[in-house]
């Protein structure tokens, strides 16, 4: 999966505010009022600390992504804004409004789970139509009628009287989806939705996920451990560890800009160096300052953005496989091939440099000792660690 | 206005066409929210947001849903309610009665004293030898008394003796049996692997009743004795009488545990021993054995505790040369001695909590849950070839089916063989009795219909009773919150005390009557009863219902909660329909051991007219076998009835 991302990994319009290039930059949900927000929100169990302080806030009609491993808590994090858990610490609030200790029922929340979840002693019908018991249906619409619109939103006309173990797995997903959908909630809330499906069917269905969220323009939390995915779908993203968000930006922004050594090792490929300033030279052809970095015997030349360093300080950067070229003169490095992986559009080789893997993208094999290199520029600074 | 064409995820390979039908959520959204349906209402469907300045997000988001006023608050407490119920309900039926007996046995005259547990633990006659050592003598003179061969047990210590014995034969019978339901496949092994949760429905009395039929004086044994020339053999009122007794009850447990310790051996552990050089003995002995272990020893743990308590085997098949400590209390209680009654009782819930916290120690460290990935395979029953490996097995399968045949069926066939034959011969005249008795029968004498009758009602009424608080208990032990063990703890505790302290502690509190501030709460005999019954069957709901829940997917429960329903609601409708077999089975449960429960029965119903068929069976049997027999049949057929509910419903997920 991961040999998948590409530079522009995500297909979706919307990432940054004010780009005139994107279509829907009007419907840019940066300006929209906020629809849910974390304060300082933890959840301790008995011995672990699941949640870890967290705050965030997600706008209206804005689709946002927790991503992280397992236990970073990012499940508890979604379990906390539907009610099934209530926080140790912290509130709840949709728009502005309180909802720490309101149980699940009264939130106008729709969940779906990796599961599915579907209640197996009904149809396909009665499931989608649960919700419509406690609640009438938006716009004045029959409950069937309502049931018929979400199957149809689901693209699963006709399979109303169907049992759920008579459909397949992304049906059944389906299914959940337009029940979750059916009472029209305010915010939906989705659990690793895909993970029990397999990979082709996850990504055509994340696709159609995404569209639906667009049509209805609802405001969604979207949990996954998968990177890829969490960059595809989403408008922004929270990478999470350890209980807490590392950072929370737009999908291209967590590729391109990582702020923290974990978010750029775990969203992507990525190589890693830890250097020490050595000098700092004056701007370069784009204006930007640069600085002469000594990692092991080598030393390479980074772009520094608009960060500022001095001598002697400690740096974090990071260059994406893509960006390691074969051959290249500037910032040249002599590497061993230690094995490659033909993945078809491309090889992922491993090279072994000074005890350090180094990752590279090739189309053409490799083999034996090979030099390596890198544009200053396409190097990101991810942390400085200031010595003074 | 409506996008379309881009939705290609469509697993089942048909194509997609565009959407046409609009959906209009966000519009509706704001409808709803009723402040602004002026900019709102009229925007085009399916472009969200296309003027997000009036787009206002609606304030109350959670207006739809709340407000529904006091009935929804209530829904939402309905669990919480539905618990304080039962718990006023033990409370009131259960630990109060329960905790005037134990207040009885220790407070004397209004002050506090262990004078009464002292006496009666240097009383030889109930703890034989071992009451010098209480008595202060040295332990080594004590123990080599005890060792010796005219030592001396008291009635604690025989009760201990034939308990520890009916163990060993429990699991000398049930181990293989185990043996052949798990490792052979023959017709009719399902059905027979069903019949081990039997005994849990067989009103005791009914087997006592059997035995009688089988090894008394003029049973069949004897009969078929007499027919090859040998007997007549006295097997009534002797220890193994009783203890075959008990292992006719006891023994389909040892094996139903042990077959499903057995049957979730992985093959692919002992294969891989095989292939390590061990041999199909050694493989046995270090993969198989070490995983039957806990199974068996649960088994006699439990076999341990039922007949450390046992009661009405020992009143029917005893005699008054044997009597258990169960037995003993019950004769204290009809001499109206209750105080020493509720020590000794209290000595007896001792042991048996001990055994049991004992075994619960030993299993929470010894827990082996391989879960069977593959099975072993099953042999036929008949052998494939004549060697000795494939025979001398199979043989001793068939040694131990005959003994099975006298110790398991013979009661029952006996019985119903009795119930049909008089002097001369075939007859339906204990049948006819049990009808025309009442028309002939003084008013102080027992008669058979009122106790059909009142079998009946009182079945239903601890049905009314048992079956809600056991679902409700088993929704609060089945969800993780704190406080859970307590609730267990306190819900299960019916299980461990046995039906002569509770009958004892109605009868004494609530049935004599409770002075509260000046005025007088009696509850009715048959009330009691009721509440004895209820008290006894409902933890056996929660065994048959609690398993379902707790394999019910939370996140139904959660979908259900998320899409508006309350906790109660989403038990209602998810929850209970799923589980509806386990919840079934248990009503089987209740009503079956309603109709057998004798213990506490027999104690409330003595002198008035609210016996029960048990009750009348025990009366009936030292006088008139012949009715008692047909009696017995009726309770047969009952619970054979309950049985095939229970294992049609629910045997495969009952907890035991």
């Amino acid at each position: 999966m991961r040999a998948l991302a590409s530079e522009e990994p995500t297909p979706t319009p919307l990432e940054r505010p004010g780009r005139a290039a994107d279509a829907a930059a009007a419907d840019d949900p940066g300006d929209r009022p906020i629809a849910l927000e974390l304060e300082s929100v933890t959840k301790r169990y008995a011995e672990t600390t699941a949640v870890d302080g967290v705050s965030l806030s997600v706008r209206e009609g804005e689709f946002f992504t927790l991503v992280g491993p397992s236990g970073c808590g990012k499940t508890t994090t979604l379990r906390l804004i539907a009610g099934f858990e209530s926080p140790t610490e912290g509130s709840v609030r949709f728009h502005g409004e309180d909802v720490t200790g309101t149980p699940p029922e009264e939130r106008d929340v729709g969940v779906v789970f990796q599961n599915y979840a579907l209640f197996p002693h009904m149809s396909v019908g009665e499931n989608v139509a649960y919700g419509l018991n406690f609640a009438d249906p938006p716009g004045g619409v029959s409950k069937s009628g309502r049931v018929r619109e979400l199957l149809e939103l689901v693209d699963l006309e006709g399979m109303a009287d169907r049992e759920p173990d008579q459909l397949s797995g992304g049906q059944q997903q389906r299914v959940a989806i337009a029940r979750a959908l059916a009472p029209g909630p305010d915010v939906l809330l989705l659990d690793e939705p895909m993970s029990a499906l397999d990979a082709q069917l996850r990504e055509r269905l994340r696709v159609q996920v995404r569209a639906i969220q667009k049509e209805l323009g609802i405001t969604t939390v979207y949990v996954t451990h998968d990177q890829e995915e969490a960059l595809a779908i989403s408008d922004r993203v929270s990478v999470m560890r350890a209980g807490a968000p590392e950072q929370v930006a737009p999908p291209r922004e967590i590729y391109r800009r990582p702020e923290t050594r974990f978010v750029a090792e775990f969203v992507g490929d990525n190589n890693v160096f830890d250097g020490t300033v050595r000098s700092v030279e004056g701007r370069g052809a784009n204006g930007r300052q640069r600085a002469a970095l000594e990692v092991g015997t080598e030393t390479f030349a980074v772009d520094l953005q608009d960060r500022e360093v001095s001598v002697g300080d400690e740096v974090t950067f990071c260059v994406r496989p893509e960006n390691l070229r074969i051959g290249a003169g500037v910032n040249a490095t002599t590497a061993i091939v230690a094995s490659a992986e033909f993945l078809g559009e491309t090889t992922r080789v491993h090279l072994e440099w000074y005890g350090q893997e180094l990752l590279v993208r090739t189309r053409d094999p490799l083999s034996g000792d090979v030099t390596v290199g890198f544009e200053p520029e396409d190097a990101h600074v991810v942390a400085i660690d200031r010595t003074v | 206005m409506v996008r379309g064409g881009t939705h290609s995820a469509n697993d089942d390979g048909n194509g997609l066409e565009n959407r046409s039908g609009p959906v209009t959520d966000r519009n509706s959204a704001r409808e709803r929210n009723g402040s602004r349906t002026d900019g709102g209402a009229t925007a085009p469907v399916g472009t969200p947001d296309s003027a997000s300045g009036e787009s206002t997000p609606p304030s109350e988001p959670s207006d739809r849903r709340r407000g529904r006023g006091i009935r929804n608050r209530l829904e939402r407490r309905a669990i919480a309610l539905f618990g304080l119920g039962t718990l006023v309900l033990l409370l009131v039926l259960f630990y109060y009665p329960v905790a005037t007996v134990f207040v009885e046995a220790i407070v004397v005259e209004g002050a506090l004293t262990l004078a009464v547990f002292v006496e009666l633990l240097r009383d030889p006659f109930y703890f034989g030898d071992l009451a010098r050592l209480f008595a202060g003598e040295s332990p080594l003179a004590v123990a080599g008394d005890l060792l010796s061969s005219d030592r001396r047990l008291g009635v604690v210590g025989f009760t201990a003796y034939q308990a520890a014995l009916s163990s060993l034969l429990s699991v000398a019978l049930g181990v293989p049996a185990a043996y052949v339901l798990a490792r052979y496949e023959f017709r009719g092994r399902q059905t027979l692997r069903s019949l081990t949760v039997l005994p849990f429905v067989l009103p005791s009395i009914m087997v006592a009743v059997g035995f009688v039929a089988t090894f008394g004086q003029n049973g069949t044994l004897n009969g078929a004795l007499g027919l090859v020339g040998l007997g007549p053999v006295e097997l009534m009122y002797s220890l193994e009488a009783v203890l075959i007794a008990h292992a006719f009850y006891n023994a389909p447990l040892v094996a139903r545990v042990t077959t499903a310790a057995w049957e979730s051996v992985d093959a692919s552990a002992i294969e891989t021993a095989r292939s390590l050089g061990a041999s199909p003995f050694r493989a046995f002995w270090d993969i198989v054995a070490p995983q039957l272990y806990p199974a068996v020893l649960m088994g006699a743990a439990l076999t341990f505790v039922f007949t450390f308590g046992t009661f009405p085997i020992v009143l029917a098949l005893g005699g008054f040369d044997l009597a258990t400590v169960e037995v003993f209390v019950y004769r204290l209680v009809q001499d109206l001695n209750y105080t020493e009654a509720a020590a000794l009782a209290i000595v007896e819930l001792v042991v048996s909590l001990g055994v049991l916290y004992g075994y619960l120690r030993y299993e929470a460290n010894h827990v082996v849950r391989s879960r069977g990935v593959r099975p072993l395979a099953r042999r036929p029953l008949s052998p494939p070839s004549f060697s000795l490996r494939e025979v001398v097995p199979r043989a001793g399968i068939a040694v131990y089916a005959v003994i099975a045949l006298v110790v398991f069926v013979s009661p029952i066939v006996s019985m119903l063989y009795a119930s049909v034959t008089g002097p001369n011969g075939l007859t339906l005249d204990h049948y006819r009795f049990l009808l025309e008795r009442q028309q002939t029968a003084a008013a102080f004498q027992v008669q058979p219909w009122p106790a059909i009758r009142n079998s009946l009602l009182f079945a239903a009424g601890a049905l009314a009773l048992a079956l809600p608080m056991g679902i409700v208990v088993s929704v609060l032990t089945t969800r993780r919150y704190r406080g859970r063990k307590l609730v267990d703890a306190v819900a299960m505790a019916p299980l461990a005390v046995s039906g002569i302290i509770v009958g004892i502690g109605l009868l004494r509190g609530p049935v004599f009557g409770i002075e509260i501030s000046g005025w007088r709460f009696t509850m009715a005999g048959a009330v009691a009863i009721v509440a004895a019954h209820a008290v006894s069957c409902y933890p056996f709901v929660v065994r048959t219902v609690a398993p379902g829940l707790e394999s019910v997917d939370e996140s139904l429960v959660e979908s259900a909660r998320a899409l508006g329903a309350s906790r109660a609601r989403a038990l209602v409708d998810v929850e209970l329909p799923l589980v509806w077999p386990g919840v079934v089975a248990g009503a089987a449960f209740v009503v079956a051991i309603s109709m057998g429960e004798f213990s506490s029965t027999v104690i409330l119903a003595t002198g008035t007219d609210q016996y029960t068929m048990p009750v009348a069976i025990e009366r009936f049997i030292g006088r008139r076998l012949g009715p008692a027999t047909a009696m017995g049949v009726v309770l047969l057929v009952v619970t054979s009835i309950s049985f095939v509910i229970i294992d049609r419903l629910g045997g495969e997920s009952f907890g035991i």
